[in-house]
């Protein structure tokens, strides 16, 4: 119930409803910009958020992220270039039926399941969140050690291709984010020497570095391979329209698709790709035009674009009541919160109930505004996109990451981690590493060593209080159990891969 | 091949990562060694990269290591990374505005702009835009240039 006086206090804030219409325009546009990600924007704006009051900083960059995931499903209708990993299954029947001159509909159709799903999302979270925080206050060291050692595994073995990179780059986060004096008994580490390294690695600059000057330096490789010029598809006029009749038999499959995202958002790391096609593969097997399924049917565009938008909400669980990110967005969400001195975790219920509720009311008014914005506005956002000289762009992103660094703490140490974080961040994105993986690692690494090193102060050293408390022990074999699943099914992709070339 | 490289690189620095927490201090009584983790990864780290370098080497015995990408535009992303770390560095020395002023434009070249009158106008408006949303508008203070500083200079 905390959620509607949590709704009035929102909507009679003038400015608080203009930057959630800002930032549901800012997401949109960015999301649908191939290239640009929500995370990128979202890292480059966090600087500017110091200066603004927890709530309006929080909101603004949370709808950012929403609107972000729905606007990659613009770019992967009308230029078959899917903004966001999450659109890529929203792709497969979005682009041909723009190659259909049905570009408006099918943008229409997404719009509508992305508000879907996207609501879906956010009222589990807001019913669900308050129950997982009360049992999450009465987890203790163990326990909580155990769901961070979950989080690593999954996170590191179920992103990406290779479940050995994934897991080198979850180790690689963990490292970097040793760096600096011991919490506990003030012991330097990897520091040698060094004032500045003592302080530790910063976050911010850390994030800009990955996912800005990183994604800067992978554009202007990109451009090298690059051939030929992105062209939007025309809608004729009867496609540009949607009837009920047209958009009913995708009902199911947005409610569906809601369904599935909110499930596999509560998972930390799986996030919106995942759940867009799991939703998409459920819903082709149900469809009763399975024939039409990646040729253009609109039940193919709300099934994914439903699941990945109702991630978002449920992703913000895990979050805001354990303090465990389950997203990029969300680790740099973190940031914010504790920037402003906000303790996430369970104590966060208690002590700042009131900021969690407007927050989760900004999110639903966000996802309110990037409907209306996407319904009447999509066309027109993508000729914007169309305009962009992107050669003058990257340049601009490329100036901004070394000011946003500098900015965060006025700190000439951290212009120098985010230069060097750029540079590691598109090494690991050519030799196939995990960024996610090591970006979340790097954040969640601290929070596991404090619990790691309680737990064995509990036991008097003994690691086997991890296997005698059952829920430990529950977790523990949940990561393992999700690695396992995952190398039992790279190994089925290899032998149906195999048993394809062999006939060949 | 390539496995078998990032498996060698990754190995010594792992081995590098564990000399790194062996020189953390013992523990005082009662208490737990602050190298326990950085230890511990630094060991996954190595028995994983060992599993890398091994999946490179039988891949390339099978012949299963087929040519890996190509090494198209790394040249140029050198260059912008040695413009960064001088962009950065220069920050030092010459305060903020003189090293947007001469980057802008350079950047934009790499990017592909070829319009010199572009070029010229970013030699002014970046710094300046910058300047203004940054040091101005949202109050930061700007770096001091140790050699030379042209926003202590404009200002007298």
């Amino acid at each position: 119930m905390e959620i509607f006086p949590a709704l009035l206090s929102v909507i009679t804030d003038p400015t608080l409803l203009f930057a959630i219409v800002l930032a549901a325009a800012v997401g949109m546009i960015v999301g649908a910009t191939p290239g640009l990600t929500a995370s990128a924007a979202i890292a480059m704006l966090l600087p500017i958020t110091f200066y603004m009051p927890p709530l309006f900083a929080l909101a603004f960059l949370y709808v950012i992220g929403k609107s972000g995931r729905y606007g990659g499903s613009v770019a992967a209708i009308l230029f078959n270039t899917p903004g966001t990993a999450a659109s890529a299954a929203t792709q497969i029947d979005g682009y041909p039926l723009a190659r259909a001159g049905k570009a408006g509909k099918a943008m229409k159709v997404a719009t509508i399941s992305s508000v879907i799903g996207d609501f879906m999302g956010d009222i589990m979270l807001v019913v669900g969140v308050g129950f997982i925080a009360s049992i999450a206050l009465k987890l203790g060291p163990p326990e909580t050690f155990a769901i961070y050692f979950a989080a690593f595994v999954v996170i590191g073995s179920v992103i990406g291709k290779s479940i050995t990179k994934g897991l080198i780059s979850a180790l690689l986060g963990i490292l970097v984010a040793m760096v600096g004096l011991d919490p506990i008994s003030s012991e330097e580490r990897y520091t040698f020497g060094s004032f500045e390294l003592s302080n530790g690695i910063g976050l911010v600059p850390l994030m800009i570095g990955v996912f800005v000057l990183g994604e800067v330096f992978a554009q202007l490789e990109e451009r090298k391979k690059a051939k030929g010029e992105v062209r939007e598809n025309e809608s004729d006029p009867s496609g540009h329209t949607l009837t009920y009749e047209e958009y009913k038999p995708c009902i199911p499959h947005a409610i569906r698709g809601g369904f599935i995202g909110a499930g596999i958002g509560v998972l930390p790391g799986l996030g919106s790709a995942i759940a867009a096609f799991i939703s998409y593969g459920e819903g082709k097997r149900r469809a009763k035009n399975p024939e039409q399924w990646g040729k253009g049917a609109l039940e193919g565009v709300a099934a994914p674009e439903a699941a990945n938008n109702a991630v978002s909400g449920p992703s913000m669980a895990p979050l805001l009541t354990l303090g465990i990110p389950g997203s990029t967005i969300g680790a740099i969400l973190l940031g914010v919160f504790l920037i402003h001195g906000i303790q996430v975790g369970p104590t966060l219920f208690l002590t700042d109930k009131e900021l969690v509720y407007q927050l989760f009311a900004c999110g639903m008014l966000g996802i309110f505004a990037y409907g209306i914005i996407g319904y009447f506005g999509a066309t027109q956002v993508a000729r914007l996109i169309l305009k962009v000289p992107v050669n003058v762009l990257y340049p601009l992103i490329f100036l901004t990451a070394f000011v946003a660094a500098y900015s965060a703490r006025g700190s000439m140490f951290d212009v120098t981690v985010m230069t060097v974080a750029g540079f590691v961040g598109w090494l690991m994105r050519k030799f196939d590493f995990n960024v996610a993986a090591f970006v979340i690692s790097f954040v969640l690494a601290k929070g596991a060593e404090e619990t790691f090193r309680q737990s064995l102060l509990m036991s008097d050293g003994g690691a086997l209080i991890f296997v005698e408390r059952p829920i430990a022990a529950g977790f523990l074999l949940l990561g393992l159990a999700a690695m396992g699943f995952r190398i039992r099914s790279i190994m089925k992709e290899r032998r149906i891969a195999e048993g394809g070339l062999g006939d060949a | 091949m390539r496995d078998v490289v990032e498996g060698i690189v990754l190995a010594f620095l792992s081995l590098a990562a564990i000399w790194g927490a062996w020189q953390v201090p013992a523990a005082s009584p009662g208490d737990t060694w602050a190298g326990i983790v950085p230890f511990a990864a630094s060991v996954a780290l190595l028995a994983l990269s060992g599993l890398l370098l091994l999946g490179g080497l039988r891949a390339s015995d099978t012949g299963h290591d087929l040519a890996e990408g190509g090494d198209t535009g790394t040249l140029d992303i050198l260059v912008l990374f040695a413009i960064a770390l001088i962009y950065q560095q220069s920050f030092r020395w010459f305060g903020y505005v003189l090293p947007t002023a001469i980057v802008a434009p350079v950047v934009l070249y790499i990017f592909g702009v070829r319009n010199w009158i572009g070029l010229a106008v970013s030699v002014i408006a970046c710094p300046l835009i910058f300047h203004i949303i940054f040091f101005e508008l949202l109050g930061v203070f700007p770096p001091y240039g140790e050699v030379f500083d042209l926003l202590d200079w404009f200002r007298g």
